[in-house]
């Protein structure tokens, strides 16, 4: 799947532009029939639990009481409760499976935005975001759309089923608990009013010591270089235990959203239990709870519960909701923020109007610091896009050699072998290793088998510029050269000088730099600056 | 600071006595609740049928129902709130305490420190996070579920024990079940976490080369087998999720399995009629306690996230022994430091010959060379952050350890705490003019007078890097330390003002011994070079 990206491929995107992100929409739309799926055995586990609680709850009374009952009670109660826990269990299945489908996919597609993405764009990127954004973001998003989307319609679903299920024993007892649903939701309003304005102040008053010990481990070898550990140390102390102070003030206000829950259902099965009582009694006469039997007295007392279970799994979502709306925010952010705009070079566009790119030779681009060296070089390699055409499309693509060049994990031998279809033999890729002075770094021992850690971490800018350039030698691609001697010791500067120009006899080497050495080396020379541009041949 | 800890730990150990003993009152009023309401309708049904309705006394187990409702939903609330109260009161206690043996590590004075990083660091906060929950999270109610299931066990036994053969059968299902999901979970999260951490790396890796991966047509390919690696992590937590999902499953037959059992073990027993109360009390007594234990995977999972984070957090710290901060010397009377060492790279490796170096106060020392040629990893080894070097001085010998204490180290990526301006210059007993005339002197007064002045709070990403680099430049001119090092100072600021800045702080720092890394000429006159 590797394809070059041209400027026509690159959708052009603006805020609400049909081609916008949109993380939600798009998650929403992936997770659908998932969704269904999860919804539709909840529904079954829902009312098989309710099957289950009846079928338990009618024998149990007629034993107490000495009636008889059918055996078809029993095989009720031998499907319902398995039946009640394999719902259960697909239920669940369904929801990891759906939330790491739509995860997945979400995931994909914004890697598709990276993969389209010009380099430009791409080195306003903070790595770190990006990776703990493209990990946990999708994650959080399809938590949101699956698990907490399905608890809220359990939520409206879950209470009027087992209401039914109340009112084919007792109208009124259904009715009891649907009154007190409002009452509850009127004190969740109330106390979810409270909770946002305290957590609000709260978070204005001490969000600078959320994150403090993160921001001091980050910034541990700052504060050891200082020796002012432990001043730091006494003052995390201090913070930890406010924040812990101030979290707690938080939390006792949000916890009785749970607490309002609990007390709801202990209030409806203690009320319906001493209803129920009086009415078994005959001591009082209560419509609709009067004259039951046991068996259906004790299956409102094993039903209310269930009427309260949705509401309670819903609030323990609380945080899903959170988490995935700040998630998909920064998703969209991370995908759709616009490029601040190229500042225009005319130097480069000038240089770009007159050229005429030779099939071989060294050409080297010069210019001070900000004329757009390297721009120009990212214009030809066609990984940029700007107002005037590139002349010259590059022949089956180059390498390039720069302090910042990829370098493969493995030995050195596959880092400079790693080219795609050649596949060089030994020899060559000793005599490029050699020339470029790798195999006597005493940094990088161990010759050709000298291990490249992951993503070249254990590598100097200059020892990824060398191999890059070994790489080049053992391959007969296109070279572009970004500052190749900057940086480097005289005589390794002098060896890369040398290979670079070995390479400019059978091919195209494109160099940018500001060394006058490798300058006076040229056969075709670019000297950029900011009021004109000429090109001269050697 | 030992003596805050002492009184921190003495209020957690409290606090998580108070919790358990309101979870306690929470679970067992639950499950007296359930139990006591199914024998009170069970009594009065049978008293309703003959005259001894009009002598039941309801006032008593209605009074106790009450009680139970009420005392389940307040006990619950409090249990919540010090639950959560001890473990924010561990959480400081222990972070302190990582902090600490953190700064012990030899990793962190080594090469690049590498919770800098934002990833990095997002999974280290995971697993401390791990770490500090997991008492809340697994062990109380793990404990919890236990005492239930052992007090109902005990009556069951009694009441009709016959039923206990499906409970225990049960039970040991559960058991032998929740066993394999620890072992086969902790495998899945391991991969995962590999997994995770090899997509970082790699991704990381490529988008510090996008350009010369998008000019080799290799980018699409790099970026999506990254990325794609988190996907993969994905999916092995999935398995892990699917795994919890039949123990959660399994554990929901409890309470139906056990009320059926008892019922059944009570009717053979020859129990009829009012007889059955008793079993129908802790029939239902069985179901309340099955409720409260449903969904017990995740302590299972909390409690295998707790040994893999433990693990993690051990491979950071390494094997630091020795304390972080000793009581500091008083620096004064250093002024030369001479020796012959062998440069070492962060790792150890020997580099090159051996060096002679003499350094000396009044005179700056400039370490110049290639890029890649050791100029940081020397001025670490001075400053006795590597190597275990002795330098001598007039004074005799300094070890390494002796060195640190003496040294302001200024690496050239030196980080901004998210703190006032006041702590990022770390000289708390210097008067507010020093402050502003060192700052006046790096050419960043009117920046942080813009910014609220020395007590506004500044972030890493408020600050350019130039400014940055300039803000740790006026540490380096608060400095007391007789040794200062100094890497790459004029990195990230225009030539003109970083020669202007150096001129100002070396004449501020004539009188202690200076050391620092370039890699381009500094334009300094009375400066000693050294070419690596």
């Amino acid at each position: 799947m590797e394809q070059p990206v041209t400027a026509e491929d690159r959708p052009d995107r603006r805020g609400g532009s049909p081609d916008a992100f949109a993380v939600l929409a798009r998650a929403r739309r992936l997770g659908s029939a998932g969704l269904g799926r999860l919804l539709g055995w909840q529904l079954v586990r829902t009312a098989l639990r309710l099957a289950a609680a009846a079928s338990m709850a009618v024998p149990f009374g007629k034993l107490i009481m000495e009636q008889p009952f059918g055996g078809s009670l029993l095989t009720a109660l031998a499907i319902s409760v398995p039946g009640a826990a394999v719902a259960g269990l697909m239920a669940d299945r369904a929801q990891a499976r759906t939330e790491t489908e739509v995860s997945t996919a979400l995931r994909n597609d914004a890697i598709g935005r990276l993969q389209a993405m010009p380099a430009g764009r791409l080195r306003a990127l903070a790595a770190g975001s990006v990776t703990v954004g493209l990990q946990r973001h999708p994650e959080a998003v399809a938590g949101l759309v699956i698990g907490h989307r399905a608890a809220s319609l359990m939520m409206a679903i879950g209470p009027l089923m087992a209401a039914v299920a109340l009112a084919v024993v007792s109208w009124q007892a259904a009715l009891l608990v649907l009154v007190l649903t409002p009452v509850m939701i009127l004190f969740f309003a109330l106390v979810g009013e409270t909770i946002r304005s305290r957590a609000d102040a709260q978070e204005k008053a001490f969000s600078h010591l959320a994150g403090q010990f993160a921001d001091r481990i980050r910034t541990l070898p700052t504060i050891l270089a200082n020796d002012a550990l432990a001043v730091e140390e006494a003052k995390l102390a201090g913070r930890l235990d406010a924040y812990t102070a101030k979290t707690m003030g938080v939390l006792r206000i949000a916890f009785i959203n749970a607490g309002l829950i609990d007390f709801f259902a202990s209030l409806s099965i203690a009320m319906l239990a001493v209803f129920l009582g009086l009415g078994h009694l005959g001591l009082a006469t209560i419509p609709g709870f009067s004259g039951l039997e046991l068996w259906q007295s004790l299956f409102i007392l094993m039903i209310a519960p269930d009427y309260f279970a949705p509401f309670r799994r819903f609030s323990e979502q609380y945080h899903a909701k959170a988490e995935g709306l700040a998630a998909s925010a920064a998703l969209d952010h991370l995908l759709d923020a616009e490029p601040a705009p190229a500042p225009a070079l005319p130097a480069v566009e000038r240089a770009l109007s007159k050229m005429t790119m030779p099939p071989s030779g060294l050409l080297v681009i010069s210019g001070p610091s900000g004329a757009g060296k390297s721009t120009l070089l990212r214009r030809l390699a066609g990984i940029e896009a700007g107002p005037t055409p590139s002349p010259w499309t590059m022949p089956q693509g180059c390498v390039w050699v720069a302090t910042d060049s990829f370098v493969a994990t493995g030995t050195l031998a596959e880092a400079i072998g790693n080219n795609g279809l050649d596949a060089p033999c030994p020899t060559r890729l000793r005599a490029a290793a050699a020339s470029v002075g790798l195999l006597d770094d005493a940094l990088l021992p161990g010759g050709l088998a000298a291990r490249i850690g992951e993503g070249g971490a254990n590598l100097s800018g200059g020892q990824r510029l060398r191999i890059a350039l070994a790489r080049a030698l053992v391959s007969q691609r296109t070279v572009i050269a970004d500052e190749p001697t900057a940086k480097l010791d005289p005589a390794t500067a002098d060896a890369v000088r040398r290979a670079l120009l070995d390479m400019a006899n059978s091919r195209l080497v494109i160099v940018a730099s500001h060394d006058p050495e490798l300058i006076a080396l040229a056969d075709r020379r670019i000297a950029l600056d900011a009021t004109a541009s000429l090109e001269e041949a050697a | 600071m030992r003596d805050n800890a002492a009184t921190r730990g003495a209020a957690a150990r409290k606090l998580w006595r108070y919790a358990g003993a309101l979870a306690a009152a929470a679970l067992l009023c639950g499950v007296l609740l359930g139990g006591l309401s199914a024998w009170f309708l069970g009594s009065v049904a049978i008293a309703g049928l003959t005259s001894a309705a009009y002598s039941f006394n309801v006032h008593i187990p209605g009074a106790l129902v009450r009680l139970f409702a009420v005392g389940r939903t307040a006990a619950r609330y409090g249990e919540r709130l010090t639950g959560h109260h001890a473990a924010l009161a561990d959480q400081t206690t222990h972070r302190v305490g990582l902090f600490e043996a953190m700064a012990a590590a030899p990793t962190v004075r080594g090469a690049g420190w590498q919770l800098a990083d934002q990833a990095r660091l997002a999974d280290y906060l995971d697993d401390v996070e791990d770490l500090d929950f997991a008492r809340l999270r697994a062990d109380l109610p793990a404990l919890l579920l236990a005492a239930g299931l052992i007090g109902a066990l005990i009556a069951t036994a009694f009441v009709a024990p016959l039923a206990l053969i499906p409970i225990i059968a049960l039970l040991c299902a559960l058991g032998a079940m929740a066993q394999q999901l620890a072992r086969a979970g902790a495998t899945s999260w391991a991969q995962t976490r590999l997994l995770r951490r090899q997509a970082a790396q790699q991704f990381g890796a490529a988008l510090t080369s996008a350009v010369p991966l998008q000019a080799e047509q290799a980018w699409a390919g790099r970026c999506a087998d990254a990325l794609g690696r988190f996907s993969q992590a994905e999916e092995a937590q999935r398995a892990l999720r699917l795994a919890q999902a039949g123990l959660d499953a399994l554990a929901s037959l409890l309470g139906p399995v056990a009320g059926v059992s008892i019922f059944a073990a009570a009717w053979f027993a020859g129990a009829r009629g009012e007889a059955l109360l008793i079993p129908a009390f802790l029939a239902f007594s069985w179901v309340a306690l099955a409720e409260t234990a449903q969904g017990p995977s995740r302590m299972v999972v909390a409690a295998l996230r707790r040994r893999a984070a433990k693990a993690e957090i051990e491979r950071w710290i390494g094997t630091a022994t020795q304390p972080a901060h000793s009581p500091t010397r008083s620096p004064a009377g250093l002024t030369a430091l001479h020796t012959s060492m062998q440069r070492r790279a962060p790792d150890g490796r020997p580099l090159g010959a051996r060096l002679t170096l003499a350094l000396t106060a009044g005179r700056p020392t400039i370490l110049t060379g290639a890029s890649g040629v050791g100029k940081t990893s020397l001025l670490k080894q001075i400053a006795g952050w590597i190597g275990q070097d002795s330098m001598e001085s007039e004074t005799g010998p300094l070890s390494a350890e002796d060195r640190r204490r003496m040294a302001m180290f200024c690496p050239h990526d030196a980080a901004i705490l998210t703190d006032t301006v006041r702590a990022n210059l770390f000289a708390t007993a210097l008067p507010d003019e020093e402050l502003w005339q060192a700052l006046e002197a790096v050419e960043l007064a009117d920046r942080i007078d813009a910014a609220g002045g020395l007590d506004g709070w500044i972030a890493q990403d408020m600050l350019s890097l130039g400014e940055a680099q300039r803000l740790n430049l006026a540490r380096a001119w608060l400095s007391t330390k007789p040794l200062i090092l100094l890497d790459e100072p004029t990195e990230h600021l225009r030539a003109d003002q970083g020669q202007r800045i150096l001129a100002r702080l070396v004449e501020r720092l004539d009188d202690r011994i200076v050391v620092m890394s370039s890699h381009n000429a500094t334009g300094l006159p009375d400066a000693a070079t050294i070419r690596l």
